[in-house]
């Protein structure tokens, strides 16, 4: 912590201050404008000076998000969509990584250097540069337009098993060698004992893969031709496509697609902002 | 009988990391090499015909095609016109931040908050701002004193640019700021007590301890920042669907995507992922070196 001495230092860091509250200010208009033009008719979006408070809330917005172009409601089934395939990403990523990295923390066996630098390995390869054999393999595979198809290539990644994995290196040999004396098997160890206590590294993959899937774009983009298997980001960039003269619904459904992340982000911004940080350490 | 037990949790241990390790070779490493393969093809999609190998013809033809310069051009001009603004404003943003008596919580809350939207949902709030009629022409002819002046936000090829990285800046600004201030943290206030005796103002500790300390850190946020910018391809997609002109923000990815896809020539765009993977390769190797070379010693 810093402590400002003479007034010349005060005045400093009062305008220091000042500087951060003005740019985090900044940081919000487009937040303020997203929230804020979702509940204005056309004209005023439009009007000069901007309106920062809308006159009412006018639904009509919301209702054109969501009806869509041809009045068809696949919003709400987009919407669906992307809650399934983020929720059975997140699952598969939290059950996948936690077995691997248990596997790799806490046995020896031959070759599991090996298996760890691998899977590390597979950070360094971009979905971008693999997503075209990718594409080629789920189109022999016939499961473009469907769940399959958009949740294979994600249902476990080289983080979620790092993470795992250091976190389970410091869990105490002890509490796994006393089950064993009692007779516990194996799987049962790893359900009962293991995981249980591997909560709190739990919640902070899980946002964190909730979150990535509920941003993808590419790989939908490739595998969901058909309206009806599209995800939200789909449907943003058609409607943006189509709308881009209607700011009002852009807005409605910019507010309607971000409002189970911001939720998210409420119920466990713990888990959230130290998902930031854990990424930062995962070199050290 | 020991010997036993051992060989039982070795065998345990392999069955736990088996579903972990084929689920990596198929999806990671068969799709890298079966990419290299099809890259030394003129493999298309929808062609019935069985694809000819034709050796590095299709690096050739990149390196001689003028479409595929302009992607490295656009891919490099965003990468450097975005992630050094980043690196710099956050490092500084949290430098500062950590320096405040109070509201630290709110304050990063603040300039966190575009990283909790998705990529999709920031392009198209900006999409709306950079109208000729939105809100960044009202605001720069504001700070300009000039009036009704159109800034092109998404017309002009220099805006364009421009405005895809002002996206990106924003969307990440709050998220390395947290990162640093983890850093930033991580330093012993001892060494900043012990310069404030010795009489360094705030700026001599920020240049002589802050920044020397902070150097994994810093090498570790670039290098992410810099791999995210190469990947970059939610902004420009949406913003050339709607409209905006492709040239100045064709990517290497939406080239790829472009290419592969709406093109069907995968031959040619798997030699350009090939490309845009040994890219990427190379920096994380530097990544390495830079920051697993040496530990900071206080």
């Amino acid at each position: 912590m810093y402590t400002p001495v003479t007034p010349a230092q005060k005045i400093t860091h009062s305008l220091v201050v000042a500087l951060l509250i003005l740019g985090a200010a900044a940081v919000l208009v487009p937040i303020v404008f997203m929230i804020t033009a979702s509940a204005m008719p056309a004209g005023d979006i439009l009007a000069m000076p901007y309106r920062w408070i809308p006159r009412g809330f006018h639904t009509e917005n919301f209702i054109r998000a969501i009806r869509g172009n041809d009045d068809s409601f696949i919003f709400l089934r987009n919407l669906l969509n992307s809650f399934i395939v983020a929720s059975v990403v997140t699952l598969t990523t939290v059950l996948l990584s936690s077995v691997t990295g248990y596997g790799l923390a806490k046995f020896r066996f031959r070759g599991r250097q090996l298996v760890f630098l691998m899977i590390m390995a597979t950070m360094m390869i971009p979905f971008e540069a693999i997503m075209i054999p990718l594409y080629l393999v789920a189109t022999q595979l016939h499961i473009q337009n469907s769940y399959v198809g958009l949740t294979l290539p994600f249902l476990v990644n080289a983080f979620g098993v790092f993470l795992m994995r250091q976190y389970l290196l410091t869990y105490p040999q002890e509490y796994l060698d006393a089950s064993r004396i009692d007779g516990a098997g194996e799987i049962w160890i790893f359900r009962a004992v293991v995981l249980p206590n591997c909560i709190p590294v739990i919640a902070t993959l899980s946002v964190i893969t909730f979150r990535t899937q509920w941003d993808t774009l590419l790989w939908p983009l490739l595998i969901a031709q058909s309206e009806k298997m599209k995800t939200v980001p789909l449907y943003i960039v058609k409607f943006a496509a189509e709308k881009y003269t209607d700011e009002g619904a852009m807005m409605a459904v910019a507010l309607l697609a971000s409002l189970p992340i911001v939720i998210l982000f409420l119920t466990m911004s713990k888990y959230f902002i130290g998902g930031a940080a854990v990424y930062s350490s995962r070199k050290g | 009988m020991h010997g036993g037990i051992e060989r039982k949790l070795a065998r345990w241990g392999i069955a736990f990391v088996m579903p972990a390790v084929a689920f990596f070779t198929l999806f990671s490493f068969y799709p890298i090499v079966s990419a290299f393969i099809t890259s030394l093809t003129n493999r298309k999609i929808l062609s019935l015909l069985r694809p000819d190998f034709v050796g590095f013809k299709n690096y050739g033809y990149l390196l001689g095609s003028p479409d595929f310069w302009n992607s490295i051009r656009a891919t490099a001009v965003f990468t450097l016109g975005t992630f050094i603004p980043l690196l710099i404003f956050s490092l500084v943003i949290a430098f500062f931040i950590t320096g405040m008596k109070r509201g630290q919580r709110s304050i990063q809350l603040a300039y966190y908050s575009p990283a909790i939207l998705s990529s999709v949902v920031a392009a198209v709030i900006w999409l709306s701002m950079l109208d000729p009629r939105g809100l960044a022409n009202q605001f720069l002819n504001a700070l300009l004193g000039t009036h009704g002046i159109d800034h092109r936000w998404l017309a002009s090829s220099t805006m364009v640019q421009l405005s895809t990285m002002l996206v990106y800046f924003w969307k990440y600004i709050g998220y390395f700021v947290i990162i640093f201030i983890t850093g930033l943290a991580s330093i012993p206030p001892g060494v900043y007590e012990a310069a404030t005796i010795d009489g360094a103002n705030r700026w001599q500790s920020f240049g002589r301890i802050t920044l020397p300390l902070l150097r994994p850190t810093i090498a570790f946020v670039s290098i992410m920042s810099m791999l995210q910018c190469l990947k970059t391809f939610s902004t420009q997609y949406l913003f050339t669907q709607s409209g905006a002109p492709g040239a100045p923000i064709n990517v290497i990815t939406l080239n790829i995507y472009n290419t592969g896809i709406r093109d069907h020539l995968i031959g040619r765009a798997s030699a350009m992922s090939i490309i845009l993977f040994v890219i990427m390769l190379g920096f994380t190797a530097v990544q390495l070196r830079v920051s697993g070379g040496e530990k900071v010693s206080y």
